[in-house]
């Protein structure tokens, strides 16, 4: 092979001296050096990598004035001679070899980086080569017509060195959730043998985004070029399973993954008193909680919902609170009882009725709010805890609700995860959280939510357990600082200019900042542990089908009467299901008893799925309505403040 | 300013008010003379406008060359002088980019035979000064200047020619061609000479002469040459001389002696004209020093005596 010839060469004046961490080199006047070449210099006894940081033209030029005077004013005329100019660029230090005694870069040939010098560079040889190799390939370097893998390192991107990674950039450009389909992809298919197993949570959180993971998308042969150059296989994921809540009427589902041809892998997400109760804090907001309604709500979840209670003082018969209509009716009974009691009843088990009543409200009010999530009388359909699967996307689509539910959902998907990481019980070792919007779940400034705390608690201490989050955003400026601090792999897609001028972006120099605000589709600035400065890569379409391709080929089903509903739900199960067949058996039916028994269903997923709900139908499904609300008595004043 | 009042006084009275002395245009001052020509064109000395700038349609090159010298030490009395002279042919390319594509260099050592006896020379060749009169060191380094000047020409004429064994470029020559016949017989050389110690005319022509006024030239002459190869020669006002100096922006120009000269002195004088631009700031002598001979300098300078 013949050797390349050197691109530049070291310059170091007294203004612009090398040092350790920096050094400056000029090259030809056309040549393939730009911000983010990584280059090599060959001096004697020691080998130096970098990677151009800024660049500068001089021209002997002293002042413009002697140009305008030159032309006698008229930028028309034209130079006869091309003035010289000069390009020197900036390079910052990844690696010296020897690295000790670190010294200044000395004068030598400058030489453009090949895939050797990339690995040494980026210090990849640490992870990549080996016995037990933990690299994952995020992207090609590509510069001057070379191009190498990238890769990260696994113990640094889920654990348990380092872990979480973070995009940003700006919307529609920054190509972010390509991005992160990509990574995901990438982890998938690279995962090391040695660290187990690994699924994703994603949390679709706008439009389709993430709605068709499991359907192939268009590539081009560069793509493919990409992909074969990075050792992946372009291809969708092979188990993707969906979960979204009902709409409100509780049969269509609430996502724009309906097409009928990809309903076998949608479920419903519904969740029931039991699910909620343990989370009430997401849905009471900061006044709402205080000591008191803590300690109502505590009482509630260790002594009456899910177990047999008993006190003859609301009435002789023990209460079993599963649902939220027998929550209802356990809330009716104190009421009524307080209000038999007359004056000085105002206190039931040290709980002031007051409190009772702001509980009570407060939850009442859930099943309003997230109507189509949480279910009055229902049973829960959840994620597969203790049965995750290797190599498997669970995607729970929360685009089309209140951020109230949204905030339920992430909170209870994410603390369960963590709970089942922590016994080891949950299916497979790691899984990785992708969250699109994070500066609207973990914001810098504003209240600090329950949502927040746990984002900030997964990135504190995810890593030990295999919880990893993936997470994107416009601008990172405004996430929590802890947050985007704890991910040790940050990626930067186009970038708002507004955003770069922030303080938290004052290392890098105006070249790279022009670079990332023009930065093109598909092209990342990663930072990542190994790497000692920000390196740009090109990686490929995610070859899958993204969300506005997928929604033109599988437009969502029309929302449709409620027969004809349930009739597409059952079909999703056992495609043999006619609509005649159940317009026939919900002649005359409660749509409430129809509803349960859809649900109960859903949730067998048996095989003759007609017959099942026939014989749901047909058992007892007496209405558990609460009937028509009755008045709650006024609170009766004892006149103590401090009651 | 402190003589603002009197050249106030000096335009009113109606002579040339000079506020600018340009730099190297005088040469060296020892040499300060006139040296009567003979006109070739016109029956007097006129000033003739050249027309607009127009660059050179075909291939142009660019020829300069550089001398240092230095006492470097003494044997005795006598002075030892170390010495680099070089020269280089810069050509325009496409886009305007000029490249060098010739370059000549040579190291001295002058001094009397006694003093050079007992220094080893190393890379640098010996050059023995006359031993015919008393050494006396001023006079010795004086003497050394000379011989630099001389082997600073001469590499020069063989940087040139090695060039046009090569190419048939337009060569633009800072300095004089009649230092070489070859130089003077070739029609496709100009030199530019941008001191003017030596003056061709005296009296009104010369008044007409150093005032020729900007984008005009002079008559083509025929300058009286006591040791140099014939040449035609014409001077060019580059840049208006009014207010600065008489020298500002004069250049004499020197072509083949022959009647294609005199046909295509305007043609060839655009051309130079518009080799003003750019300017070649910060030096000294940016408006008579052409771009392409000062990226000469700058490429001998860097490539010769900086490393």
């Amino acid at each position: 092979m013949t050797p390349r010839p050197p691109v530049g060469r070291v310059v170091a004046t007294e203004l612009k001296p090398s040092t350790p961490h920096q050094f400056y080199f000029w090259t030809a006047r056309e040549s393939p050096v730009g911000i983010g070449t990584i280059v090599r210099v060959d001096a004697e006894g020691r080998l130096i990598h970098g990677v151009v940081t800024d660049g500068f033209a001089y021209s002997d030029l002293l002042t413009p004035l002697h140009a305008v005077l030159g032309a006698d004013g008229d930028p028309a005329v034209a130079d006869a001679t091309a003035r010289t100019e000069v390009r020197v660029f900036a390079a910052a230090v990844l690696r010296q070899a020897p690295e000790e005694p670190l010294q200044p870069v000395p004068l030598g040939e400058v030489f453009l980086a090949d895939d050797a010098d990339v690995v040494r560079a980026l210090r990849m040889d640490a992870y990549v080569e080996g016995d037990a190799p933990t690299g994952i390939p995020v992207g090609l370097y590509a510069t001057g017509g070379l191009e190498a893998p990238v890769y990260l390192d696994a113990d640094f991107l889920v654990g348990p060195e380092a872990a979480h990674l973070n995009i940003t950039g700006v919307s529609g450009l920054a190509t972010k959730t390509s991005a992160v389909a990509f990574q995901l992809a990438s982890v998938f298919q690279r995962f090391p043998v040695q660290k187990g197993s690994v699924a994703a949570v994603c949390f679709n959180v706008k439009g389709p985004d993430l709605c068709f993971l499991d359907q192939p998308g268009p590539l081009d042969d560069a793509d493919r070029h990409m992909y074969a150059r990075l050792g992946l296989t372009p291809e969708p994921f092979g188990a993707v399973r969906y979960f979204a809540p009902y709409k409100a009427d509780g049969v269509n589902l609430n996502t724009l993954r309906t097409h009928e041809a990809l309903a076998a892998n949608t479920e419903p997400l519904v969740w029931g008193l039991r699910e909620v109760l343990d989370y009430a804090e997401v849905l009471l907001n900061r006044d709402d909680i205080d000591a008191k309604a803590d300690a109502f709500i505590d009482f509630l979840a260790d002594r009456v919902v899910g177990k047999e209670f008993s006190d003859t003082t609301l009435r002789p018969a023990p209460f079993r609170v599963g649902t939220f209509a027998d929550l209802e009716e356990f809330f009716r009974a104190i009421f009524d009882a307080m209000e038999a009691h007359g004056r000085g009843g105002e206190v039931w088990r040290t709980h002031h009725l007051a409190t009772i009543r702001k509980v009570r409200n407060r939850l009442s009010n859930i099943t309003t709010r997230s109507k189509g999530l949480v279910t009055d009388d229902g049973e829960p359909n959840d994620l597969p805890w203790q049965a995750f699967a290797d190599r498997t996307v669970y995607v729970v689509d929360v685009a089309g609700i209140d951020p109230l539910a949204q905030d339920l959902v992430f909170a209870r998907v994410v603390s369960k995860l963590r709970e089942h990481l922590e016994r080891r019980d949950l299916g497979v070792d790691h899984v990785v959280v992708f969250v699109d919007e994070l500066n609207k779940y973990a914001p810098g400034d504003g209240p600090d939510t329950y949502v927040r705390r746990m984002l900030l608690d997964l990135s504190e201490r995810g890593r030990y357990l295999g919880l990893v989050l993936f997470s994107a955003q416009q601008f990172r400026s405004q996430v929590h600082r802890r947050v985007v601090g704890n991910a040790a792999t940050a990626m930067y897609g186009r970038m708002d200019s507004d955003e770069l001028a922030m303080a938290a972006y004052g290392t890098l120099t105006p070249a790279t900042k022009a670079k990332l605000a023009a930065l093109p589709k598909g092209e990342l600035m990663i930072r990542h542990p190994h790497f000692t400065q920000p390196i740009f890569v090109r990686f490929p379409r995610p070859a899958v089908l993204q969300g506005r391709q997928g929604v033109e080929r599988f437009p969502p089903a029309p929302e449709v009467p409620f027969p004809q509903a349930v009739a597409r739900r059952l079909r999703a199960l056992d495609p043999s299901v006619t609509a005649a067949a159940v317009a026939d058996l919900l002649a005359g039916r409660v749509e409430d008893d129809v509803r349960r028994a859809l649900h109960a269903t859903e949730r067998a997923r048996p095989e003759a799925a007609l017959a099942y709900f026939r014989a749901c139908l047909g058992r007892v499904v007496a209405a558990e309505g609460r009937g028509p609300d009755r008045p709650v008595p006024g609170v009766a004043t004892s006149g103590d403040p401090y009651a | 300013m402190p003589f603002h009042d009197l050249r106030r006084a000096l335009a009113e009275g109606g002579a040339q008010v000079a506020t600018t002395r340009p730099a190297g245009s005088q040469g060296r001052s020892e040499e300060a003379r006139i040296r009567p020509a003979r006109l070739v064109e016109h029956d007097r000395l006129t000033a003739c406008p050249v027309g607009s700038p127009a660059a050179c349609p075909e291939p142009i090159a660019f020829l300069d060359g550089i001398q240092r010298h230095q006492v470097i030490g003494y044997a005795g009395a006598h002075p030892i002088i170390g010495a680099v002279v070089a020269a280089a042919v810069r050509a325009r390319g496409p886009g305007g980019h000029l490249h060098t594509v010739a370059m000549r260099c040579r190291r001295l050592l002058v001094g009397r035979a006694a003093a050079l006896a007992g220094v080893a020379p190393g890379a640098h060749d010996p050059v023995v000064l006359p031993d015919e009169e008393p050494a006396h060191p001023i006079r010795d380094i004086d003497m050394a200047r000379a011989v630099v000047d001389d082997a600073r020409t001469a590499v020069e004429v063989e940087t040139g020619l090695a060039f046009r064994a090569e190419r048939d470029d337009w060569l633009v020559v800072d300095g004089s061609l009649a230092e070489s016949p070859a130089f003077a017989s070739d029609p496709r050389m100009l030199g530019i000479s941008k001191s003017h110690a030596t003056l061709p005319f005296e009296g009104p022509d010369l008044v007409r002469y150093l005032q020729l006024p900007a984008g005009h030239r002079s008559s083509v002459f025929q300058p009286a040459s006591h040791r140099g190869a014939q040449v035609y020669a014409w001077g060019l006002r580059l840049w208006p001389w009014e207010g600065r100096d008489l020298l500002f922006g004069l250049v004499r120009i020197e072509a083949a002696p022959s009647p294609a000269s005199l046909a295509a002195a305007d043609a060839w004088s655009r051309w130079l004209l518009a080799e003003r631009v750019p300017v070649s700031s910060p030096d000294a002598r940016w408006d008579r020093l052409l771009y392409g001979i000062h990226s000469v300098e700058e490429y001998l300078r860097a490539a010769v005596l900086e490393p």
